[in-house]
């Protein structure tokens, strides 16, 4: 098996072309893919998201590094079996009825995909009763839901009533976020968590499904 | 013989040449020609492909050169915004300035605990009564969405709210066009029709498209509706550098320029001739924290661009902001920040000037921030005077009583002293001088807490001229529905 070095600060520089080689190297000389997922690129993502959390990367870098794990991953995938892959939750996520901004659900979105979660982004304006049917077919853990502006943050509480009444809220966990969102109004509305801003959205999902 | 005036030359700030601005609208342009945008309104699409739009893969609709042009040439070059009482109060044009608050944060500091925490209703009174009594803040904004009243009727109880404490003109939001058409009866009941408000507008209503090229439904309801009463309004599009738009601010220009042709493009279609102000809204995304900052140079430089642009090519009165930080407290960033925009904003011939009061990048309101921008409004305006230079600013004679006149005499002493000092100097109001002891003894007070002082004061003594119990009966008949 040989060392992974070369490949986790590829992808912490978010080189794709030395990162993709990297992990068909890796491939070549015989290591497990599981392990070049776990020991290389979920290694590198964690110490991105501690260089950024420490103010040390910005945004786009983060992203980058983001993007070259998931070519990374599309070189791995054949060697998996279906469901092979451990996931560390699958997540719902969308912009609540009303409301058709965007740039602060796709980074969230982003930022989770690249911490290991399977993405279910269903887009913005999305009505409670889509993301009821959504939780049902897919099974989530976490329903993820973003609003911007004040006025289309009750589609939140009646995105949970929702859930409420088809039955299904105790399955999954609520995580909110959005500028006129608060702590407070987390607990309002009875969601599980509020998370201020993309990089903590990670952090308060880990939490919340009691993982690390 | 007698002596020539000389011209006073008035300080500008110019930050692109005419290659600049050309290329900056070619692209704009190119933008609207080739990607197109998404326009949700039925009937906006519709007016669109009238005209002569190109449908393309399904809904994006592609518009063409000629069509900004008659755009641009029906447009008011000039819009004049009355006060509630019907006196001319803001004249937007050439490098008219006008400073005023912002609209729609979350929370406030407040004014006893300083401690932030949810805006209420009472907020946007207080906020509308203290742009009432200061000088250098011409218009008001809600400057907070109340948590204490019905989230479908926020936009309408605060405008109400505005109306009873403030006489100065009113830059609204609204939601769509349900409650567009509410805020509209109660402006009409405060001037006395709809005539008379069409006449002597005191609103404009800011809303706002959603970056990158995308035109919703409701937004473009709104601004169906003020062209065809012909209520000014900007639509900006928050085409932030690095967040709806390109990182570098030549493409997020072009961009938000493309955006707000769209939206002009709609409105002079609606309402041949109602007046439009040009304007996106160009500011930074950090790219750390993903906010959209409020006290980064970047902005300041866009809006002088767009100022730029407007002088060269569009001609038409610019919606700006200025006087707002990123800051959490009032502070020393907030107020440097504050600073920053509120001088370039005015060197740069920008118009209409919002935002002034918001801290953490516009989440928060301060009505200490407020007090503060005020009088670094009134330092800049000394600044941007420039200097006078005749014969009674050179002061020779002056200069020579005192040099001529013997042990004892000086400048202070002099008659051209007396006469001159109150105009000749910038007298700070907030803004401590004292001496160092002097300063200690009254209590060692810094400037925020001098600027929570005379927002108290003012909060205490101003009296807002009251509206006629007509005019409130029949706001309130509107505001429960009737």
């Amino acid at each position: 098996m040989s060392d992974l070095k070369a490949l986790i600060e590829a992808v912490i520089k978010g080189d794709i072309n030395s990162a993709t080689a990297e992990t068909q190297k890796a491939l070549d000389s015989s290591n497990n893919a599981q392990d070049i997922l776990d020991k290389g690129l979920i290694a590198a993502m964690d110490e991105v998201g501690v260089k950024f959390s420490k103010g040390l990367l910005f945004v786009p870098q983060m992203l980058r590094s983001a993007r070259t794990m998931q070519e990374c991953m599309k070189v791995l995938e054949p060697f998996f079996q279906e469901g092979d892959v451990t996931s560390k939750g699958k997540v719902i996520i969308g912009t609540v009825k009303g409301d058709l901004h965007d740039i602060g659900k796709n980074l969230v979105a982003m930022m989770m995909e690249g911490a290991g979660f399977s993405m279910f982004d269903l887009g913005v304006d999305v009505s409670p009763e889509l993301f009821v049917q959504k939780v049902q077919e897919i099974e989530p853990d976490i329903v993820a839901m973003s609003a911007l502006l004040s006025t289309t943050m009750p589609s939140m509480r009646s995105t949970i009533e929702t859930l409420k009444q088809a039955g299904i809220r105790g399955k999954v966990k609520v995580m909110i976020g959005g500028a006129p969102v608060t702590d407070k109004y987390a607990r309002e509305i009875e969601a599980d968590c509020y998370a201020p801003d993309a990089g903590s959205a990670v952090t308060k999902a880990k939490e919340i499904l009691g993982i690390s | 013989m007698q002596p020539e005036e000389i011209p006073t030359l008035q300080p500008q700030l110019r930050v692109l040449n005419r290659e600049q601005v050309l290329a900056i609208h070619t692209a704009a342009l190119e933008i609207l020609d080739k990607v197109g945008f998404k326009m949700e309104h039925a009937g906006a699409f519709e007016m669109l492909t009238d005209v002569g739009c190109k449908i393309s893969e399904g809904d994006r609709l592609k518009l063409p050169q000629h069509l900004v042009e008659a755009a641009l040439d029906s447009a008011p070059k000039q819009i004049v915004l009355y006060d509630q009482r019907g006196n001319e109060a803001m004249s937007l044009v050439d490098g008219n300035y006008f400073y005023g608050t912002g609209s729609d944060a979350t929370f406030t500091l407040d004014l006893e605990t300083g401690q932030r925490r949810r805006v209420v209703l009472q907020d946007v009174a207080n906020f509308g009564r203290l742009v009432d009594g200061l000088e250098n803040i011409a218009f008001a904004m809600s400057m907070g969405n109340p948590e204490n009243v019905p989230v479908g009727e926020i936009y309408i109880h605060v405008f109400a709210e505005m109306v009873k404490n403030t006489n100065k003109p009113i830059v609204f939001i609204a939601d769509s066009g349900q409650d567009i058409a509410k805020i509209y009866q109660i402006a009409c009941q405060v001037v006395g029709g709809e005539e008379e408000l069409r006449k002597k507008p005191f609103v404009l209503n800011y809303s706002e498209a959603i970056s990158p090229l995308r035109f919703p439904e409701n937004v473009m309801e709104k601004l169906i509706f003020c062209a065809r009463k012909g209520i000014p309004i900007c639509l900006p599009s928050g085409s932030n550098a690095g967040g709806g738009a390109p990182v570098t601010v030549a493409g997020a220009l072009a961009l938000g320029i493309a955006e707000n042709m769209v939206g002009l493009v709609v409105h002079q279609l609606a309402g041949r001739g109602s007046p439009f102000l040009f304007g996106p809204n160009v500011s930074t995304l950090d790219m750390k924290s993903t906010v959209v900052s409020y006290g980064c140079p970047e902005w300041s430089l866009t809006q002088a661009a767009l100022a730029d642009m407007r002088d060269e090519i569009y001609e038409l009165p610019i919606w700006a902001y200025a006087g707002a930080s990123d800051a959490k407290v009032v502070d020393a960033q907030a107020g440097a920040e504050a600073m920053f925009s509120i001088i370039s904003s005015m060197l740069s011939r920008c118009n209409v000037i919002h935002d002034v009061g918001f801290l953490e990048y516009g989440n928060t309101s301060s009505l200490e921030m407020v007090v503060m921008a005020n009088e670094l409004i009134a330092m800049s305006r000394f600044f941007t005077r420039g200097i006078q230079v005749n014969q009674e600013t050179l002061a020779l004679e002056a200069i020579e009583r005192v040099a001529a006149g013997g042990a004892g005499s000086i400048f202070l002493m002099d008659d051209h002293t007396f006469e001159h000092f109150m105009r000749a100097q910038f007298l700070p109001v907030l803004l401590d001088r004292n001496r160092y002891d002097s300063w200690k003894e009254a209590g060692a007070v810094d400037m925020y807490q001098r600027c929570n002082l005379e927002a108290k004061r003012i909060l205490a003594e101003h009296q807002v001229e009251p509206k006629m119990n007509e005019i409130l009966k029949a706001i309130n008949r509107i505001l429960q529905g009737g």
